[in-house]
């Protein structure tokens, strides 16, 4: 078999044809594509949004302690209380100078408002 | 999806990121599916308004389908040219039943080929085959232009034309041989002749 064109001797003429063919597709046209564009858009799902994430419900003791400050507010406020403890048990000097230079007085007497449990044991209960 | 690198996508992968709701991914698989869908049923049904209508059938199909698109199952080529293969064949079906019914003037869309098989030029050698090619049984048809013309693998018509491997092979072969009876006798215009 004799080729024309530029074909390879042994090639199938038919291969030769379809390769011709593969060359020359059905050309797509611009109403086509546009068409074909249009439903592509029309039938897509909308694009998928997260659900915000759903905001606990405060109960009283969390309110109390947002008011405070949070957690550092809440360990502040138990710090100064527990050093205002220690100072008023311990009455250091320093304090007493301080409190007598602001009351112009020095305290020299105590009462003993809360008898201790030494008292209650001496005291003789018997009738 | 990356927006500079859209060709490296896999149809699959963009086919889930349109069933996310990606616009990029539509209009890539649009470009990249449809003139290959509308190629491959011109050349089986051989009529470009036909062809157009089931390219659309079939890629509206496949957008219905995308957010259920089952990954790693079927690829979306082999999917979509099984849904034109199947919508092609009701046509030529119908084509055939208004054949058969004389009252029916509905043209033969194979007569609209330019023809004659007169000329040399690459036009003409692909009406010619194309003449050829409608004269094959449908099934014939399909396997060869899958064949030989879309260059699709034995396995992948398989999956398409939803028969085995060993009817894909006859089919083409029986096809083949049809076509080279067909197109005997016009080597010369074809571009070929014999020295026997």
């Amino acid at each position: 078999m004799k080729m024309t064109h530029d074909q390879r001797p042994d090639t199938d003429p038919l291969d030769a044809l379809f390769a011709t063919a593969r060359q020359a597709p059905m050309a797509p046209s611009d109403d086509f594509m546009a068409r074909a564009l249009d439903t592509a858009l029309g039938a897509q799902p909308l694009p998928r949004t997260l659900a915000p994430a759903p905001v606990p419900k405060r109960g009283l003791w969390l309110r109390m302690l947002g008011a405070l400050g949070g957690g550092f507010g809440l360990a502040g406020l138990g710090s100064a209380a527990m050093a205002g403890l220690l100072i008023g048990y311990v009455q250091p000097d320093p304090l007493l100078i301080l409190t007598d230079s602001l009351s112009g007085t020095t305290i020299t007497e105590s009462y003993d408002l809360s008898p201790g449990f030494d008292a209650i044991l001496t005291e003789d209960t018997r009738p | 999806m990356p927006r500079d690198t859209p060709d490296l996508v896999s149809d699959e992968a963009l086919l889930v990121l349109y069933a996310n709701g990606d616009p990029v991914a539509a209009r890539e698989l649009t470009l990249r599916l449809a003139p290959r869908v509308l190629a491959y049923a011109g050349r089986v049904l051989g009529d470009r308004a036909e062809a157009e209508d089931v390219a659309q059938e079939a890629l509206m199909r496949l957008w219905r389908i995308a957010p259920e698109w089952r990954q790693g199952e079927a690829q979306v080529t082999t999917w979509l040219y099984r849904v034109a293969t199947n919508l092609a064949t009701d046509r030529l079906r119908a084509r055939k039943r208004r054949r058969a019914d004389p009252l029916d003037e509905t043209h033969d869309p194979a007569d609209d080929q330019p023809g004659a098989l007169a000329g040399l030029i690459d036009a003409d050698r692909v009406a010619a085959l194309h003449l050829a090619l409608d004269a094959l049984p449908d099934r014939q048809r399909q396997a060869v232009v899958l064949r030989h013309i879309e260059g699709m693998t034995n396995p992948e018509i398989a999956a398409i034309m939803e028969i085995g491997a060993e009817a894909v092979e006859s089919l083409t072969a029986r096809g083949k041989r049809a076509l080279t009876a067909a197109l005997a006798g016009r080597q010369a215009t074809l571009g070929y002749e014999d020295d026997t």
